[in-house]
């Protein structure tokens, strides 16, 4: 009899309104606050904080990330400061000044031969301005964009480039040709092979040079196919673009 | 049986439960173990009511759980462990400790049914662990437990 009147009482509980019913549980705690709320403050005096030793844990690991940046930016500026320190010693130039931007997009693929660069310092940056690659010229500034701090280069090798060289002692004009490659033709000397061509200043495009800079050499030499009198050569540039990072514009003259 | 002395003694497991205990995640159900701790030493009758006394402690305290489920799981398998006391004595250390586990398993399953919860791995876990604690726990503190209430644990009684 005693289980089936409880079991009733626990019944009408378990199916009363839990609104209702909650009050019960409200009205306890609300009497016996006192003795719960000495209850919490033990527990947490007894309990060690491990979110406090977690947040030193990730502030240390946010401090270690830092400093790995850190380090590797320190890295980064380094070698951009050895790389201008090259320059400079290498072309001795009176009014040049060189900006290097990092190679963010190259596009060697058939005619179409360009790269997209990201250089902080935009200004004095305009079309025609020689791209130096592992000290030699690997091609001119085609589009500026100072909004994004980045400017299209068209390589040397491109189909719609052209730039004036010197060859053997001949000045004459070098197009690209596509597939990493460029052409001279119509040469009126036989040229051997392994021979440097040298890119000269091209005061038409803004190509400003204070001494001719290597660009080439000639890995082919064969006598035009319309007069057999002249001599048409392919030329292959020396810097190996496909494995390039970062490049260096010649500004020279450049603003102040 | 001293029902006041009882009364307080429950109080008193119920603050705790709800007071220092609710701080930690895993912990023994000190209610349980006082539901297996009267129904092995109170004869039948007192048996029934102290597990469905402390049931409604556990109900009280139960929140976000509602009113009801553990008064019913605490009272049936309260009143099922004490019919069982009356056949098999449930006295040495290691069988209440058996005691308390499967009446936390078998306790915190109803209740959550009744609750109206689905049976998932999380409740599962959960249940298991408590039991497993207060199994560890529980027979430790029968001895402080009878003395207080004025039991003698000493040797089987007749009731």
């Amino acid at each position: 009899m005693l289980f089936t009147w409880f079991m009733l009482t626990g019944l009408i509980l378990l199916f009363a309104p839990h609104d209702f019913t909650g009050k019960f549980q409200l009205a306890f705690v609300h009497i016996f606050r006192w003795p719960l709320s000495i209850g919490g403050n033990v527990a947490l005096t007894a309990r060690t904080p491990p979110s406090v030793e977690g947040a030193k844990q990730r502030s240390e690991a946010q401090y270690r990330n830092y400093v790995e940046n850190l380090k590797q930016t320190l890295d980064e500026q380094t070698r951009k400061l050895e790389k201008l320190s090259g320059l400079y010693n290498t072309f001795v130039w009176e009014g040049a000044d060189f900006a290097l931007a990092d190679v963010i997009i190259k596009t060697i693929d058939g005619s179409r031969n360009e790269m997209t660069i990201n250089c902080r310092k935009t200004d004095g940056l305009m079309k025609g301005q020689y791209v130096l690659g592992d000290e030699s010229v690997i091609g001119t500034i085609s589009e500026v964009f100072p909004q994004i701090a980045k400017a299209d280069v068209k390589l040397v090798t491109d189909s719609t480039s052209w730039i004036p060289v010197e060859v053997a002692g001949i000045k004459t004009i070098m197009t690209g040709s596509g597939n990493n490659a460029a052409k001279i033709v119509a040469l009126k000397k036989e040229v051997k092979v392994e021979e440097k061509v040298f890119a000269l200043k091209n005061l038409k495009e803004g190509g400003f040079l204070d001494a001719p800079i290597i660009v080439g050499k000639v890995v082919r030499c064969e006598r035009n196919t319309q007069m057999a009198s002249v001599w048409d050569l392919t030329v292959a540039p020396v810097c190996d673009i496909k494995s390039l990072e970062d490049v260096a514009v010649i500004i020279i003259n450049p603003p102040k | 049986m001293r029902w006041f002395r009882f009364a307080a003694l429950i109080l008193t497991v119920t603050i705790l439960q709800k007071g220092v205990l609710a701080r930690w995640d895993n912990k023994p159900d000190l209610l349980l173990i006082a539901l297996v701790f009267s129904a092995t030493y109170l004869n039948t009758s007192d048996a029934i009511i102290s597990s469905f006394i402390i049931g409604f402690a556990a109900d009280l305290v139960g929140s976000p759980i509602p009113m009801g489920p553990h008064m019913i799981s605490f009272g049936v398998f309260g009143t099922l462990l004490a019919y069982l006391n009356r056949v098999i004595a449930i006295r040495r250390l290691p069988y209440q400790a058996l005691a308390i586990f499967v009446m936390g398993i078998l306790a915190g399953v109803l209740t959550h049914v009744l609750a109206g919860e689905s049976l998932s791995r999380s409740m599962f876990a959960v249940v298991l662990v408590t039991s497993l604690y207060s199994g560890f726990v529980g027979p430790f503190l029968v001895a402080p437990s009878a003395w207080w209430i004025g039991i003698r644990t000493g040797r089987l009684r007749r009731r």
